[in-house]
C-alpha cells in the first residue's frame, strides 16, 4: 500500500467578483448597492455571471517523501490550493486529506510582534503554528542557537535588523519539524536572503524525508527541487509528472502571455505582440544556441491605437529571474515614429555571451524614455549551451586581456581577444539579484 | 481503490471539506488551541503597557481618573445621589464591571482586523481571537478590583457577604461581551464602518445603564424596560454584593441571561459562518 501524505479529490475553490459579492468595504458602499440593484432588478444576477473558479476538480495525490512542484500562470489556482492546504481558506467542493505535521512557509514572521521581544515572539510564534509549550521549551536553546542571535534575544524585535528578524522567524518554523511542507515563493515577498534561506530549508528537509509541495515562477527552483510537477491551468490540472514535460507543457503556454508584473488589463494595451520567432542568423528556428551565436528575433505586432515612438525592449531573463540582458530599440537609436495598423520588427543581437542555461525572453513596448509600459510579454525561451561555462561562471562570459611579467615567461597576449565587450557587459548592472554573489 | 494516507500517529490526519452545515462548529478544536489561548491572552497583556512609564499602573490610574472625573461631575456639581454611599465608592463599584465590559467590546469587535496578517497567513481557529479578547481585559479587572477594596477601607464601608456571588456577574458581563464580538467581529472584517461606532455605542451603552447615577432616579414605568438591558443587573449586582445597597432584579436577570445565551448561541453560529470569508476579504 502507498504511504499518501496528501490525497485531494475534486478539490475545488469558487470566487465572487463584483455585483452580488464581497468586494463592498464600507456598510454605505453595500448599502447604495444594494439600492441600485433594487431599482434596476437585472442588476441581480449580476452575481452569479462574475462567480469564477479559482481552482475546480483538482484531483492528486502525493506520497510521503516526494517533492512536487506546481506550476502555472498567473491566476492558475497555484496560491489557491496551497492556501486550501494550509486551512487559510476553505474548499467549495472536494476533499483534501493531509497525514502529519504541516508547515506553510507562506507565513514565516506574520505572527511576530514588534513590542514583544525575541523569547516572548519564539513561544508567541511557535503557539500559533501548533506547538506546545513544553515543546518550546524542550526546544527553546536550539531555536537561539539556530537563529544565532543570543545576545539580542531578550531585546524587542522592532530593533532587530531585517535579516535577524528573518532568521528568528525561520529558526522557529524550522523547529516545528513539519512533516509536509508548503512553500509558495509567489505569495511569499521576502528579500533574496529570506528566500535562499527558505530554499536552503527546504532542501534539508528534502533529506529528512519530509513531503514538500513547492509554488514557483521560477523553473530553475522547481527543477532542483523537484521530479514531478503539476501544472495547473485555469484551475485545472492540466499536466501531472515529469518535471522536465510539465516544464515545457507550461512553457508552449507561456508563450506570448502577459508578464506576471503587468497585471491583468491587457485589454486596455495600445500595443500587442502577435507573434515571436526565435532563429538564428540564418533563419532557421532554434530553441537552443550554441554559446556565441547571434540569434535573430521577428516580432509580428498589432496596434490597436496609434502609437508614437514607441520603444520595443527584449529582456532575457534567466530560469532563475535573474534579468541578464536588455535589447532597446530606443538605446539602440532606432526610432520607430507612429506605428499605427500591424506590422513587423526585426532584432539581431549581438553574439550571445551568456553562460549555459535556459533563458526567457521578456517582449516589452514603453513609451519614449522607458515611461509606460505599452505591452509586456512572454516571447519564448531558448537555452545556451556550452560545456565549461554554467552559472558558476557568472552571467556571460567573455574572455580578458592577460599580461603577465615574471622569471621564465614572455610578456604576450591571450590568444583570443578579438571583439570589444558587447552590450552584454551592462548585463551587470542589469541584475539586482546578481548571479556573482 | 483509493488508500486513503495513513496517520502517523492520531489525530494528525487532518481532512478539509466544506463545511456541511450551520452546525458543523467544529468547537472541540477550541479545546485543542488552548494553549494559544493563553498565548494571545499574554500577548495582550504584554503589549498593553510596553514602553509606558509607569507600565501596569495605568490599568489602575485609569478607572481612578475616571472616577475622580464622575465625582467632581456627578456626585459634587449635579449632586446625583448615590444610595446613600460615598459618591467615589457608589461609581466605582459600578465602573469596574463596566470598564471591563466596555474594553472586552471594544477589542472583541476589533481583534480580528487587527490581527488581519494572522488570519491571511496561519491558520487555526479564529474563535479563538475574540474569546482572548474578551478573556484580556479581565486582569485589568482584578488590579482595579484591589484599588476598589483599599477605597473602601478608607471610606470605612464593608463588603457584604454576598461577595461570593461577583463571578457569577462577572461571567455574565463576560458572556455579553462575547456575545457582542461574535456579532460584530466578523462585520467589522468586511465593513470597517464597525470600528468607528464602536466608541458611539460604547458610550451610549454606558447612559443606559447605572454607572453614574443610581436605578432610583429611572422612572417606574420605564424599569422593566430598562432592566432589560443585561448591564443594569450586572450593574446592580456589584451594588449589592459590595456595599449591600440596590436591590437587582433576579427575574429580570434570568430574562437577561437568557437573552444572553440565545445571542451567544447564535454569534458562533454567525462566526463560523463568516469565518470561511475572512482570509478573502480581510
Amino acid at each position: 500500500m502507498k504511504d499518501l501524505a496528501i490525497q485531494v479529490e475534486h478539490l475545488g475553490k469558487q470566487y465572487r467578483l463584483g455585483a452580488g459579492g464581497q468586494q463592498h468595504n464600507t456598510l454605505r458602499d453595500a448599502i447604495s448597492a444594494g439600492v441600485r440593484s433594487m431599482l434596476r432588478r437585472d442588476s441581480g444576477t449580476g452575481g452569479r455571471r462574475n462567480a469564477f473558479w479559482a481552482l475546480s476538480d483538482a484531483s492528486f495525490e502525493i506520497e510521503r517523501g516526494e517533492s512536487v512542484g506546481i506550476i502555472g500562470l498567473n491566476g492558475a489556482g497555484k496560491s489557491t490550493l496551497l492556501k486550501i492546504l494550509s486551512r487559510i481558506v476553505e474548499p467549495t467542493t472536494g476533499v483534501a486529506r493531509i497525514a502529519g505535521r504541516v508547515g506553510a512557509m507562506l507565513e514565516v514572521g506574520t505572527g511576530f510582534h514588534s513590542e514583544l521581544t525575541g523569547r516572548e515572539n519564539v513561544y508567541l510564534y511557535g503557539s500559533i503554528l501548533g506547538m506546545s509549550k513544553r515543546e518550546m521549551d524542550a526546544k527553546f536553546d536550539a531555536i537561539v542557537a539556530f537563529s544565532g542571535i543570543t545576545d539580542l534575544i531578550d531585546t524587542p524585535v522592532k530593533r532587530y535588523s531585517s535579516g535577524m528578524y528573518v532568521r528568528l522567524a525561520f529558526a522557529v518554523a524550522a523547529h516545528l519539524q513539519p512533516e509536509i511542507l508548503l512553500i509558495d515563493e509567489v505569495l511569499s515577498v521576502g528579500d533574496l536572503p529570506f528566500q535562499r534561506k527558505c530554499m536552503d530549508f527546504a532542501k534539508s528537509m528534502q533529506t529528512g524525508n519530509a513531503t514538500i509541495l513547492f509554488v514557483s515562477h521560477n523553473m530553475f527552483s522547481i527543477k532542483t527541487m523537484c521530479r514531478r510537477v503539476i501544472y495547473l491551468k485555469q484551475g485545472q490540472v492540466q499536466f501531472d509528472g515529469p518535471t522536465d514535460e510539465g516544464i515545457r507543457h507550461y512553457e508552449d503556454d507561456c508563450s506570448l502571455s502577459t508578464l506576471p508584473w503587468a497585471g491583468r488589463d491587457h485589454d486596455a494595451w495600445p500595443l500587442i505582440i502577435k507573434d515571436c520567432v526565435i532563429t538564428d542568423d540564418d533563419d532557421r528556428a532554434k530553441k537552443v544556441f550554441d554559446h556565441g551565436e547571434r540569434m535573430k528575433l521577428r516580432l509580428r505586432f498589432e496596434t490597436r491605437r496609434p502609437v508614437g515612438k514607441p520603444n520595443f525592449i527584449v529582456a532575457f531573463v534567466r530560469s532563475d529571474g535573474v534579468a541578464c540582458c536588455n535589447f532597446s530599440s530606443e538605446v539602440d537609436g532606432a526610432v520607430l515614429d507612429g506605428l499605427d495598423g500591424d506590422g513587423v520588427i526585426e532584432l539581431v543581437t549581438p553574439p550571445l555571451k551568456l553562460v549555459a542555461e535556459l533563458y526567457t525572453v521578456h517582449v516589452l513596448v514603453r513609451e519614449p524614455g522607458f515611461q509606460k509600459v505599452l505591452c509586456a510579454q512572454i516571447g519564448g525561451t531558448f537555452h545556451v549551451r556550452h560545456d565549461t561555462f554554467d552559472t558558476h561562471f557568472g552571467v556571460f562570459h567573455e574572455s580578458a586581456r592577460w599580461s603577465w611579467d615574471g622569471a621564465g615567461t614572455t610578456p604576450g597576449r591571450s590568444p583570443d581577444a578579438g571583439e570589444p565587450l558587447l552590450p552584454l557587459a551592462d548585463a551587470l548592472q542589469l541584475a539586482p539579484s546578481g548571479g556573482l554573489e | 481503490m483509493n488508500p486513503t494516507p495513513a496517520a502517523r500517529a492520531p489525530g494528525t490526519l487532518i481532512e478539509i471539506r466544506p463545511r456541511k452545515g450551520v452546525f458543523d462548529l467544529g468547537l472541540d478544536e477550541l479545546w485543542r488551541y488552548r494553549e494559544l489561548l493563553l498565548f494571545l491572552v499574554w500577548r495582550e497583556l504584554k503589549i498593553r503597557y510596553k514602553q509606558a512609564a509607569i507600565g501596569v499602573g495605568w490599568a489602575i490610574l485609569q478607572p481612578v481618573i475616571a472616577v475622580l472625573i464622575f465625582t467632581a461631575i456627578f456626585g459634587n456639581f449635579a449632586r446625583m445621589p448615590s444610595d446613600g454611599v460615598p459618591y467615589p465608592v457608589f461609581a466605582f463599584a459600578a465602573l469596574l464591571p463596566w470598564t471591563y465590559f466596555a474594553e472586552a467590546f471594544r477589542r472583541g469587535g476589533t481583534g480580528l482586523v487587527d490581527d488581519a496578517d494572522l488570519i491571511r497567513k496561519i491558520y487555526f481557529p479564529r474563535l479563538i481571537i475574540p474569546v482572548a479578547m474578551v478573556t484580556a481585559p479581565l486582569v485589568d479587572f482584578l488590579l482595579s478590583f484591589c484599588v476598589l477594596l483599599v477605597m473602601m477601607a478608607w471610606y470605612g464601608v464593608a463588603p457584604t457577604m454576598n461577595i461570593v456571588f461577583l463571578p457569577l456577574f462577572m461571567l455574565v458581563a463576560m458572556a455579553l461581551a462575547l456575545a457582542v464580538a461574535l456579532w460584530l467581529g466578523p462585520l467589522n472584517v468586511r465593513f470597517r464602518d464597525i470600528k468607528h461606532t464602536l466608541p458611539f455605542i460604547i458610550q451610549i451603552w454606558m447612559y443606559a445603564s447605572p454607572v453614574v447615577y443610581p436605578v432610583s432616579i429611572v422612572p417606574e414605568r420605564w424599569r422593566f424596560l430598562y432592566s432589560l438591558n443585561p448591564m443594569v443587573g450586572v450593574i446592580e449586582g456589584f451594588r449589592w454584593a459590595l456595599l449591600g445597597r440596590a436591590n437587582p432584579d433576579f427575574a429580570v436577570m434570568g430574562i437577561g441571561a437568557l437573552l444572553i445565551l440565545l445571542a451567544l448561541a447564535g454569534g458562533v453560529v454567525h462566526f463560523k459562518k463568516m469565518e470561511r470569508f475572512f482570509a478573502d476579504v480581510i
